[in-house]
């Protein structure tokens, strides 16, 4: 092993949801299998087996369609419980091998195994190791990608799909990226290529040929970072914890509606788990945007901070209303709508000068304990009541329309 | 081929063996079925509670997913897969 380079896993599931469903029921495997929802909802294509793909089928085509390119593919709405118990069980598998382990979302993590590849014979035999244990306990074949930074083994894992393997030797990462496109660097996004296009740089070997000043100039301070990547030098270290950007939860309606109790009770409600899961990870937030999506596909968002970073359901809901109230200014139903929590920090605990605060936290930790004794549904705001009418319930939550893509 | 929620409570003969739990048979609408094949098992938490999820192929070469509920040891049928 060369000390001067990592070791850095990053594992990703082909069509996680997709896998998960073949996996559990053999009379899927081989066919074409779509989750996202039944071809006759609204609401699109979450995950696509690779014998939809093969059949054109994509993430987010709309279901509608789906059913007219592959009428016999088998259309599933999804269990976001099943795949959080399928992602528990990699969980246990990638800390047998290292305890540097950072899980990115369900279906795909890093491990950084500098310190521990010392304990098995190379890294492709940990790849091997790792792929038939997953395989064998869950049915879901996953694609592996090894190499010393972050950017690279993400890179690696997915050039081979389905069930690939694919190692960059140390000081190979050059070469390795060179004749690759460019929008394979994260960070390169459409507008991003679309100007690296007009200066004749495809490839990210022409990009790291240039002089580090001409990205700095082009994508200010991500063109310093974009020319490192291209030139294979990623320092960004595997974290244990990672603080999300972002926290987001969405459903669409099953018919378009004005029903204002039935949308400010949605509303309510994706605040409320997103304040759940803000103070689970002991976050805060200092940022919240609410989008809507009208029936003519229109949509508007809008996000305004908060006087002080926040978990507090009733605070983060009373902030997500009144965005609402100021957004919506078209007398047109509304399709979707979505509230997203950013500028997460971690948790800050401090004495407070007043009362009502110190009440306010007790009050939301007995809600906590409540709920971690007897489940999510075991206490709800009277307002998110309304729903009820609308969606089946289990103890996790209210099935919404797209269970899936809402957790 | 579709699948279809149906969560309603059945009578299952189960072997319990080294903390795992492993149904057999169970009768859902006065039909008992024998599981010939286990395909997966799964736990999901509800609270304090365990839900086991088994996914299985009866001798009828019919799909089901069973649910076992620890908190008052109840059986479901949770969904099954109609052919056609």
């Amino acid at each position: 092993m060369n000390g001067r380079f990592k070791t850095i896993f990053h594992i990703d599931a082909d069509a996680f949801f997709a896998s998960v469903e073949q996996g559990f029921n053999p009379l899927l495997r081989g066919k074409p299998v779509i989750v996202g929802g039944k071809p006759d909802q609204r609401g699109v294509v979450h995950t696509a087996s690779y014998e939809a793909r093969a059949r054109g089928i994509c993430t987010g085509m709309p279901l509608v369609k789906a059913k007219a390119l592959c009428p016999q593919a088998v259309f599933l709405k999804g269990d976001y419980e099943h795949y959080r118990a399928v992602s528990q069980i990699f969980q246990e598998i990638y800390l047998r091998f290292t305890p540097k382990v950072e899980f990115t979302s369900l279906d795909d993590a890093y491990l950084d195994l500098t310190g521990a590849l010392h304990l098995y014979p190379s890294a492709e035999w940990v790849g091997r190791a790792i792929m038939r244990e997953v395989e064998k306990r869950t049915g879901v074949s996953i694609s592996v990608g090894i190499g010393s930074g972050k950017a690279i083994a993400r890179i690696a894992s997915s050039l081979k799909k389905p069930r690939g393997l694919v190692r960059v030797p140390p000081g190979k990462e050059r070469a390795f990226l060179a004749d690759l496109p460019v929008d394979v660097l994260p960070g390169i996004g459409r507008m991003a290529k679309e100007r690296l296009t007009d200066l004749h740089i495809f490839k990210v070997g022409e990009l790291a040929a240039l002089p580090r000043l001409i990205p700095e100039q082009l994508f200010g301070k991500n063109g310093k970072t974009l020319w490192e990547l291209a030139n294979g030098i990623d320092p960004r270290e595997v974290k244990r914890r990672t603080i999300p950007r972002q926290i987001s939860r969405e459903t669409s309606f099953e018919e378009d509606t004005a029903d204002m109790r039935l949308i400010k009770g949605t509303l309510q409600y994706l605040t409320e788990r997103i304040a759940k899961k803000l103070r689970e990870q002991e976050l805060t937030c200092r940022t919240l945007a609410v989008k809507i999506r009208y029936s003519d596909f229109r949509r508007h968002a809008r996000s305004q901070s908060l006087d002080a970073p926040s978990n507090d359901a009733g605070q983060l809901f009373r902030q997500a209303e009144a965005i609402f109230d100021a957004l919506r200014l078209r007398r047109v139903r509304i399709r979707h709508v979505g509230v997203a929590a950013s500028h997460i920090e971690p948790a800050r605990y401090q004495q407070f000068l007043f009362k009502e605060s110190l009440r306010q936290e007790s009050l939301n930790s007995a809600v906590d304990e409540i709920r971690r004794r007897f489940g999510f549904m075991a206490l709800l705001p009277a307002d998110t009541l309304e729903l009820r009418c609308k969606y089946r319930m289990d103890r996790h939550g209210y099935i919404l329309h797209n269970p899936a893509l809402t957790r | 081929m579709t699948f279809e929620d149906i969560f309603e409570p059945i009578e299952v003969i189960s072997h319990f063996r080294d903390g795992q739990l492993k149904p057999l048979r169970f009768k859902w609408n006065g039909r008992v079925y024998k599981i010939k094949q286990l395909n997966g098992h799964w736990v999901s938490h509800q609270g304090y509670n365990k839900q086991h999820h088994y996914s299985v192929i009866s001798d009828s070469s019919d799909y089901f997913e069973l649910q076992f509920d620890s908190s008052d040891f109840q059986w479901q049928v949770a969904r099954v897969c109609l052919d056609g």
